[in-house]
């Protein structure tokens, strides 16, 4: 008999602005990609329902606004999370070099119990871009980020495409379950509604 | 959430003997005497007091005496108090101010409490609160009665005294107000009866309360819906009385500007129509038009002498209806003959109630956002015209000349053009002004920020600039002009993309103070829940609702922001009308942090502008001074006291 308790996974994507963060999110949860996304403000999240070891988490995925002005917002967001995704655009310099501060804001403003084995994980987004051909950040680079970072996991992703998306998310919600030990939270009956049927059409792909 | 008890009149000896003769309907239980009340035809009196005077200025020889009655009828309770014919103590008191403070046939389904004065000199008063939060001038008791007419009330309908304070007596505390119209100032704590000792008054209050709502309201759905949320949401409430009083103060102010525009607006399209609907109903029926939520009081039939049409007191209870935009042909009564803008308060007052229409928004939108000044002459506009193009191409120059070499070496103006060029392609994509691959509005909302962030160096470009920017481009569909129109916009809400945040921040903690002052429950909510910060409200702040609303809305609601009518901040009341029109599914759904901000951000696209701006400037005009005192001076979209400390440059800013 399958564990029916309930516990949340509360995720963040973080990365700079337009490298593909709410694009990543939806493909994983709704999966669908749209052009059309809007830049973020605030922050928003969408729920998942995923199942591991005959049991069901709901994962909480934090989407939030990428430039830097709106970080004194994080205090707020980033309280209580399980895992930090930190998302770069293989096609810009600039957002791989970004990593490091968003890790480091991460830690500062989430303030984790232990912060030097808190779980990231890193993608490498946009990779179906031209082809390949405007990719400025190689994936030995960027490993090698990670490998002095702790090893964190990496993954390389295409939103649009739907590459990698579900392998990611899947890491990030085993990392995130590593981390947070299976608070108990209250789920109001809206959501139980919404996600129990969610569970049933969805459920095998777990 | 605050337990106290429930003070019951039974309890209270000053009323033993009344309710000793009186009939016994408080301890009715549930449908048997509403049917015999309800079945009763015709209206009966069922309490008159002659001599109840009340002062209109704080002179005491200055009165109106007149007769105050409750009147029974179908299942409902109204009062009525009607001044004397020609008895004015002073002779300022003309028969239009009489006219103006006759309470004409108040169901008591819109009163929410009464507060008994009874000082060891002096006349005893009552204040009567109605649901909207706002009052009636107290009522003087010169031949005494008070006590009767609070037990009278009693006998028919629910009252309960407030735990905090004995005199006053909390009215028809059933449903949820908000859903009921704006309305409902609530400025007390809230407690579920359910969950109180003394739960047992709830088959007689729910009896009441059906009657008087089938009655009133047979066929509006929201009172269904509140039938639904009445059990979770019996929230006796206590009020404060320096509030009420204030309150007080304030119906009379209403009342008065609302003679006043009445007495103006002759041939207002939207007053005659009003009128021209209560002419169809039958001269015996009290109307009561609340435009689209309130069904008219058909089948309340009271006595001929009440059955003017009372659109005075309709604004007491909501704000006023919205009237078509502004067209053309009105548009030019604005203007003299040189072009001036007459009287500016009077435009911005026509637009804050009815908006601007489409072809018109071009011409009005400048002197709203102060591109031209109202007073600038068409000769000084024309002649301004062409100098302030040449300025912003002098401008636009200082990046157009930036050559890949040297871009190369600027950094920051790099990532800076890179930022816009990532966000212009996706803002407003949908509209059809907006669309479509190598558009060149996308180009032109480009070039409009660039060119602003040069001309601001300090503050640059931050995400939500282009929300503001594009509905301005589409107006203005000239890109010198939209850039000076955006210009003037951001002298206002430029510290909402400070690099500290604190425009928003300041407008946040505004926000919280204004619902602690109109929803106190609402805050003790929000405080019990950790979600003081209001970050959840944080979008709809930044770029004033811009994704909160379709294309078109949003225009109608920043042209009625812009003209700080009746505040500065209407948008902080907005957002307090919004909060409080889902406030029982907040609080009744126990939302926390997270699900309050997801319920927060999937209300894009599902709010009734005109009911919210209602409800807004109900608000605004209840909270008076008490809300302005809320938001801190120099809070956005104040003007800074100091333009020159407006943007804090500081080192740690990467991206320029």
């Amino acid at each position: 008999m399958p564990s029916r308790r309930r516990t949340l996974l509360k995720v963040i994507i973080l990365g700079d602005s337009g490298v593909g963060k709410t694009s990543l999110m939806n493909q994983y949860v709704n999966k669908k990609f749209s052009n059309q996304y809007k830049a973020t403000i605030g922050a928003d999240f969408l729920t998942k329902e995923v199942q591991f070891e005959d049991r069901l988490f709901t994962l909480q995925i934090w989407d939030t606004a990428g430039q830097e002005r709106f970080q004194s917002l994080g205090v707020a967001f980033y309280r209580g999370a399980d895992c930090c995704v930190l998302v770069y655009d293989v096609n810009s310099m600039k957002s791989f070099e970004n990593l490091n501060n968003w890790r480091e804001e991460f830690l500062i403003q989430a303030s984790p119990s232990d912060p030097e084995n808190f779980p990231f994980v890193v993608l490498g987004n946009k990779v179906d871009v031209d082809g390949g051909n405007s990719r400025v950040v190689s994936e030995k680079k960027a490993r090698a980020w990670c490998a002095s970072k702790g090893n964190i996991p990496y993954f390389e992703t295409s939103a649009k495409e739907g590459t990698n998306v579900e392998e990611a998310f899947q890491c990030i919600a085993k990392n995130a379950l590593k981390s947070g030990e299976e608070e108990e939270i209250y789920l109001p009956d809206t959501i139980d509604v919404a996600a129990s049927s969610q569970q049933r059409t969805g459920g095998c792909e777990c | 959430m605050h337990e106290f008890d429930l003070h019951y009149l039974s309890d209270d000896a000053d009323y033993a003997d009344s309710m000793q003769q009186g009939s016994a309907s408080m301890t009715r239980s549930g449908n048997s005497n509403r049917n015999s009340s309800s079945e009763q035809v015709g209206a009966e009196i069922v309490y008159l007091k002659d001599n109840v005077a009340i002062h209109p200025t704080q002179h005491a020889w200055e009165r109106i005496r007149g007769r105050l009655k409750l009147i029974k009828q179908g299942g409902s309770l109204l009062m009525t108090w009607i001044p004397y014919e020609g008895q004015s103590s002073s002779a300022r008191l003309s028969e239009k101010d009489k006219s103006l403070y006759t309470i004409r046939a108040v169901p008591f389904s819109d009163i929410r409490s009464i507060r008994r004065h009874t000082p060891t000199l002096g006349w005893q008063y009552a204040i009567v609160v109605l649901s909207s939060g706002l009052a009636f001038p107290p009522l003087y008791f010169y031949n005494g009665g008070l006590k009767e007419f609070l037990a009278t009330i009693k006998q028919h309908i629910f009252l309960v005294r407030s735990a905090e304070d004995a005199n006053i007596f909390l009215v028809n505390d059933l449903q949820d107000p908000l859903q009921r119209t704006l309305s409902s100032l609530e400025l007390p704590r809230a407690i579920s009866v359910a969950n109180s000792p003394t739960s047992s008054i709830a088959p007689s209050e729910s009896s009441f309360s059906r009657t008087d709502s089938e009655t009133i309201d047979k066929n509006s759905a929201f009172i269904q819906q509140n039938g639904r949320q009445r059990q979770n949401h019996n929230d006796p409430r206590h009020l404060s009385i320096q509030v009420l009083e204030k309150f007080s103060l304030v119906t009379r102010f209403a009342r008065e500007t609302k003679s006043q525009f009445l007495r103006e607006a002759h041939g207002d399209g939207f007053i005659s129509n009003a009128m021209r609907k209560h002419d169809k109903k039958p001269n015996n029926s009290f109307v009561v038009e609340y435009n689209d939520v309130h069904k008219p009081l058909e089948d309340v039939h009271v006595p001929a002498d009440l059955s003017e049409y009372d659109y005075d007191k309709l604004s007491l209870v909501w704000g006023k209806p919205r009237q078509p935009p502004l067209g053309s042909k009105e548009w030019s009564t604005f203007l003299d003959s040189e072009g001036k803008v007459k009287d500016s308060q009077a435009l911005r007052k026509r637009i804050f109630y009815g908006g601007v229409e489409k072809g018109l928004r071009k011409e009005v939108w400048r002197f709203l956002l102060g591109y031209h000044s109202y007073d600038s002459t068409y000769a000084e506009r024309e002649y301004l015209a062409p100098i302030r193009k040449s300025e912003y191409e002098t401008i636009k120059n200082q990046w157009k000349s930036i050559t890949k070499e040297q871009a190369k070496r600027f950094t920051k103006f790099r990532e800076r053009k890179a930022l816009i060029e990532k966000d212009v392609v996706r803002t407003d994509r949908s509209i059809p002004f907006y669309d479509g691959d190598d558009n060149s509005n996308v180009k032109c909302l480009r070039d409009i920020l660039l060119t602003y962030s040069f001309y601001n160096f300090d503050l640059g470009y931050c995400q939500g600039m282009s929300d503001l920017l594009s509905p301005i481009l589409y107006v203005m569909e000239d890109e010198s002009q939209s850039f000076w129109c955006f210009v003037a916009l951001m002298e206002r809400l430029g510290p909402n993309f400070n690099r500290d945040q604190n425009g928003v921040h300041s407008q946040l903690f505004a926000l919280s103070k204004l619902v602690e002052l109109l929803d106190n429950p609402l805050h003790n909510y929000f405080q019990q829940k950790d979600c003081l910060n209001y970050f959840f409200c944080f979008r709809w702040v930044l770029i004033q609702f811009k994704r909160e609303f379709d294309f078109e809305k949003t225009m109608r609601l920043w042209e009625v922001l812009w003209t700080h009518y009746l505040s500065e901040h209407l948008h902080l009341y907005v957002c307090v009308a919004i909060l409080r029109r889902h406030r029982s599914k907040i609080i009744g759904e126990e939302m926390d942090f997270d699900t309050l901000l997801k319920f927060i951000n999937e209300l894009s696209g599902h709010i009734n502008l005109d009911a919210t701006l209602r409800d807004a400037e109900a608000l605004c005009i209840c909270a008076g001074e008490n809300g302005e005192a809320c938001i801190p001076p120099g809070t956005p979209p104040s003007l800074p006291f100091e333009i020159t400390s407006m943007y804090n440059q500081q080192d740690d800013d990467d991206i320029l």
